[in-house]
């Protein structure tokens, strides 16, 4: 009798899922945005990665979400890259707490989990440099637990197991799995206050995304960042810290610290001049990011046409230690669609 | 050449009342549709019968996933480039239309909400929250067949 049983499961779920079907809402939509370089006394124009992400409500408690990139890669034979950014399905088993399950953004910083492709959302016209960096890990694949919007100081939270760095997105390179803890609170309109505790442990001989070299130690890394950001009717500022401590065993302790500031004003309902300093120190001897300490300052203004269209025009000055100084202004039109 | 003065005349004049008549107008509306008071409706099923006013701006931001019997929360508003949508955006969110969809477009690309359904007519909108349980909707006061009027703060008109 019970060799029916999971015939009978299969079916009443394949029923409850027709069921649902009626109410399925998919939604498609995207971001793209064209830029406008003059460095060096050279003119340059080029558009930005492509973002597609798709959103699904399968049931009343189920629902995905899919980000797809297309961006230019010169190693590619077409020119250009597949990426998949973030496959996530999410289970919403009480009130305001979910499951989620996938590749994501990891709940690291206030930018990583709330912009990241949405080109059209960032303040600037480019993200901060600490995640061309690889300060941070960007994505994880794994399991997720989240919280939003708890009691009167809308308290949320993020804990997260992972792949470690150095995995694939189907597979991990070791048995160490990332560990993400982030908390954050509301406690006024347009304010979110936030930190977060990432730990991993990178073995020997992985190379990470966009790490060009493999690892030369075992590194044993934990990042704690902290964030305030505040996004009002006349004043933004968003300012985040991070310190990475990288360590190995026959080297030590190395401690890394980035740091960021935003300020901007809205002068018309539209316009927004802006500024941003961003600084990160590396400790003589680093042994896992690439050292390469750099000051940057950026001075813009924003013009937001409407929600999906928005005009960036930004001066920026960055003093590196590898490439030295650098000048630019960049001009933006970024859309959503 | 007095005939293509005076057709100029007219002409002018016509031009001045339609602006002046496009000017009256536009702010009759714009003042119409701040002044008409509004009314919270809601299936049978989720909604409890009395919200406070933050309880409710706080759910109409996406920040509710669950009514307290399970069901999901799920937004019914009149689109923001309607009289009652452009009413609802300044009285409750304190918002202008832009800012309304992009608070939804940047919740649901954080993957942590769902945006608002909204449609043109209030039969539609009305008959979305009949059909749908968990719906909580925003249409004017004088416009309203529902059964289930929810009160805010001891109020069914806001």
């Amino acid at each position: 009798m019970f060799k029916f049983l999971p015939v009978f499961i299969f079916l009443v779920a394949l029923l409850n899922f027709n069921n649902n079907l009626f109410a399925q809402n998919t939604q498609i939509k995207g971001f793209i945005d064209g830029i406008t370089t003059y460095q060096n006394g050279q003119v340059s124009f080029g558009f930005e990665e492509q973002d597609l992400f798709i959103t699904s409500q399968i049931t009343d408690r189920i629902s995905f979400l899919g980000e797809t990139v297309f961006k230019f890669s010169p190693t590619s034979p077409t020119d250009f890259d597949v990426s998949v950014e973030r496959v996530v399905f999410k289970y919403n088993y009480a009130g305001n707490n979910s499951l989620l399950f996938g590749k994501q953004h990891t709940p690291i910083d206030y930018w990583n989990d709330s912009y990241h492709h949405g080109r059209v959302f960032y303040p600037t016209i480019f993200r901060p440099l600490l995640f061309d960096a690889n300060i941070i890990p960007l994505h994880t694949t794994g399991i997720r637990l989240q919280g939003d919007n708890l009691g009167d100081i809308k308290f949320g939270y993020d804990f997260m197991v992972g792949n470690g760095l150095g995995s694939t997105d189907v597979q991990d390179n070791d048995k160490n799995k990332s560990v993400t803890a982030a908390l954050h609170i509301k406690p006024a309109d347009g304010l979110q206050i936030g930190g977060s505790f990432y730990s991993d442990v990178i073995s020997k001989g992985a190379t990470p995304h966009d790490f060009t070299m493999p690892v030369k130690y075992q590194v044993n890394q934990n990042l704690i960042t902290g964030s305030v950001a505040y996004f009002g009717k006349k004043f933004e500022v968003l300012a985040e810290s991070t310190f990475a401590y990288n360590h190995a065993d026959s080297i030590g302790t190395k401690r890394t610290i980035a740091s960021y500031i935003y300020g901007g004003i809205r002068v018309t309902d539209k316009l927004v001049p802006y500024a941003k300093v961003e600084q990160i120190n590396y400790q003589q001897g680093e042994i896992y990011y690439m050292k390469d300490n750099v000051t940057s300052f950026i001075g813009g203004i924003r013009y937001e046409i409407s929600y999906l269209a928005v005009i960036k025009l930004e001066y920026e000055y960055d003093k590196k230690e590898i490439e030295g100084r650098i000048n630019k202004i960049t001009a933006q039109f970024a859309i959503g669609f | 050449m007095i005939n293509k003065k005076s057709s100029s005349l007219v002409k002018a004049r016509f031009f001045k009342t339609f602006l002046i008549f496009t000017v009256v107008f536009t702010g009759w509306l714009s003042v119409n549709a701040q002044d008409v008071p509004l009314t919270v409706i809601a299936n049978t099923k989720g909604a409890p019968p009395e919200l406070t006013m933050t309880q409710l701006r706080s759910i109409l931001k996406g920040e509710q996933l669950r009514w307290k019997d399970g069901s999901k929360v799920t937004i019914a508003l009149m689109k923001t480039n309607t009289p009652t949508g452009l009413n609802t955006c300044k009285k409750l969110y304190n918002m202008t239309p832009n800012e309304l969809n992009k608070l939804f477009l940047a919740l649901v690309f954080q993957g942590r909400g769902e945006a608002p359904s909204f449609f043109n007519s209030v039969t539609d909108l009305e008959a979305f929250i009949n059909q749908t349980p968990g719906t909580i909707g925003i249409i004017e006061s004088n416009e309203t067949n529902s059964e289930r009027v929810i009160s805010i703060n001891g109020k069914k008109a806001i």
